[in-house]
């Protein structure tokens, strides 16, 4: 067989595979949310039907729209708070020369690896002392913390790729460094910026761990420990009504995600491949 | 100049303070408090007290943590190979132009945006005894016996593997399509102009090319995995019977059954075991020349 018929096999055995993994545990999330009722699976017919949206968005008990909104404000207060305290770091880092400024990026970099079980439980009897469990508090403060390695490497990929003159002529006119940052060089790295910014949010509705030691109830849990405890109202899981939970909060981020791909493959593969 | 010079410093100081500031608090702290208290016996209406290596003389008496540590150890084995023989895969795949590979892209970037609690749940789902896609498929093939996915030690396992392979190959697939698009075209060229097959051409060129882009992949999915946590602990609890516990998860149930001197010590040899993979990696592969 000749390598060009080989390849051709490859590339359409390949592209209906990668389309079926990716695509059939969406498919059957969706089909369960939208059925009125899970039992055609034992031998009924499937029935579309809305009924499960409107169970999860309208019963208070669920706490659905509660969870989903815990997780807008902590990763909405955590995302630009980040990308600030990192801007000013990658800005040192980048055009300053200081001691510590090849070794900070790496230890940074160490942190991201650090297994966060080792973190959680000092944490737990920390912000105990403080009264913070439960609060927003208690998970933006980690969470700085823990999406800070992320939001600097990309940070310090677009800052390099700026030109120094540009800072030293502003510097001769008399402006301040802060000044410059804000004025010259975050403007210069929006995509960066942006890249941080979607990256942060996501990691902050993916965070699991953090958020069920350090919450306790539906006035600080995220949606991802919403989801987690999901019991329904009679005991049994529901599938149907917790399906369409997942959907309802997977559906803005897969949309936020294709929207904004470039900016999102950008971040995620900056560091990683380059420097 | 000189005074020029000592207030760049100072600026770069408190230009890097914040970012050092809260990771000294919210990370080292913890993560060096964790290590003191697993010298401690911990436990609710006691008086704290030092007891030395005592807790990890009792993990290393127990069962349980070899079970987890195993358990944690064949897992990671398992996905991280798979993530990254399907990601080399689903890279070659979509470096190649054909119609529909715009789509496919983009279809990538789905599975790693969905967080992973809600994917452990879709996953809980298939996996169901009755109203599971996979026994669904099996009695419309004919098979009239369904399967406990989750119901036993083996097929859990496969279970976790297959979940979290699902929803961590398409970052694997990402950085080493990166990879591949860095290397120029013309090296291919001349291999195939001196007869270098496809199989050849892959592990003589494609594959020492990409070795940068892949260690770093390799690194971050290997500790990812070994500290594991949300996927297992939504998916199977740690079940059937414990035989699906990883550290992180028995680190956890020893927390929140109130045993602080216990879950420090698990929680300690974690960071110990994930930190000592990581620099095994860069001694391996030398990080000197990425």
């Amino acid at each position: 067989m000749s390598e060009r018929r080989i390849k051709s096999i490859f590339i359409v055995t390949g592209s209906i595979f990668l389309f079926l993994f990716i695509i059939t545990p969406i498919f059957w999330m969706m089909l369960i949310s939208f059925s009125k009722n899970i039992s055609f699976l034992t031998g009924g017919t499937y029935q579309f039907s809305f009924s499960n949206y409107i169970t999860i968005l309208t019963s208070k008990s669920l706490h659905m729209m509660d969870y989903l909104k815990n997780s807008l404000i902590v990763a909405s207060i955590t995302s630009p708070i980040v990308l600030i305290i990192s801007s000013f770091s990658a800005y040192a880092i980048t055009r300053i020369n200081f001691a510590g400024r090849r070794i900070i990026p790496l230890l940074v970099l160490s942190i991201s690896i650090f297994p966060q079980i080792s973190i959680v439980g000092y944490l737990y009897r920390w912000m105990g002392n403080f009264g913070w469990i439960n609060s927003y508090v208690a998970l933006v403060l980690p969470y700085l913390a823990w999406t800070s390695p992320l939001a600097l490497w990309i940070l310090l990929s677009y800052f390099s790729q700026i030109p120094k003159e540009l800072d030293s002529a502003a510097l001769i006119d008399g402006a301040k460094r802060p000044k410059i940052l804000f004025r010259i060089i975050l403007p210069l790295a929006t995509p960066g910026v942006l890249s941080g910014l979607l990256l942060v949010f996501i990691a902050c509705f993916n965070e699991f761990l953090f958020a069920l030691m350090l919450t306790s109830d539906y006035r600080a849990q995220t949606i991802s420990v919403g989801i987690s405890l999901f019991q329904g109202l009679h005991g049994e899981i529901p599938w149907g009504e917790l399906m369409a939970a997942s959907f309802f909060v997977t559906f803005p981020l897969i949309l936020l995600t294709l929207v904004f791909q470039r900016f999102i493959i950008e971040g995620l593969t900056t560091g990683a491949i380059k420097e | 100049m000189e005074i020029r010079f000592h207030k760049r410093i100072t600026t770069a100081y408190i230009f890097v303070s914040p970012l050092l500031l809260i990771i000294f608090l919210f990370i080292l702290v913890p993560i060096l408090g964790t290590c003191i208290n697993s010298f401690f016996q911990d436990i609710p209406y006691l008086p704290k007290k030092f007891v030395g290596m005592r807790n990890y003389l009792i993990l290393i008496k127990n069962p349980d943590f070899w079970d987890a540590l195993k358990f944690t150890i064949f897992f990671t084995l398992a996905s991280v190979s798979l993530e990254t023989i399907l990601g080399i895969s689903f890279a070659l795949l979509l470096k190649e132009r054909f119609p529909g590979r715009g789509i496919l892209r983009t279809m990538l970037l789905i599975p790693w945006a969905i967080p992973t609690v809600i994917s452990a749940r879709i996953w809980q789902l298939i996996y169901n005894y009755n109203y599971g896609l996979l026994n669904y498929l099996l009695q419309g093939l004919g098979f009239s016996d369904k399967i406990n996915w989750l119901g036993t030690p083996q097929s859990a396992f496969w279970a976790l593997v297959l979940a979290d392979v699902w929803k961590t190959t398409p970052f694997m697939a990402i950085i080493i399509l990166t990879g591949l698009q860095a290397i120029p075209e013309d090296i291919y060229k001349q291999a195939k102009v001196d007869g270098a097959r496809f199989i050849k051409r892959f592990f003589f060129i494609t594959l020492p090319l990409l070795r940068p882009a892949l260690i770093v992949a390799l690194i971050f999915r290997t500790a990812d995995s070994l500290r594991i946590f949300d996927l297992v602990y939504v998916l199977t609890g740690g079940g059937p019977a414990g035989a699906t516990r990883t550290i992180s998860v028995l680190g956890f149930q020893y927390y929140t059954s109130a045993d602080f001197g216990l879950g420090a010590a698990v929680s300690s040899l974690t960071f110990l075991i994930v930190f000592g993979f990581s620099l095994l990696y860069i001694r391996l592969w030398g990080i000197k020349k990425l």
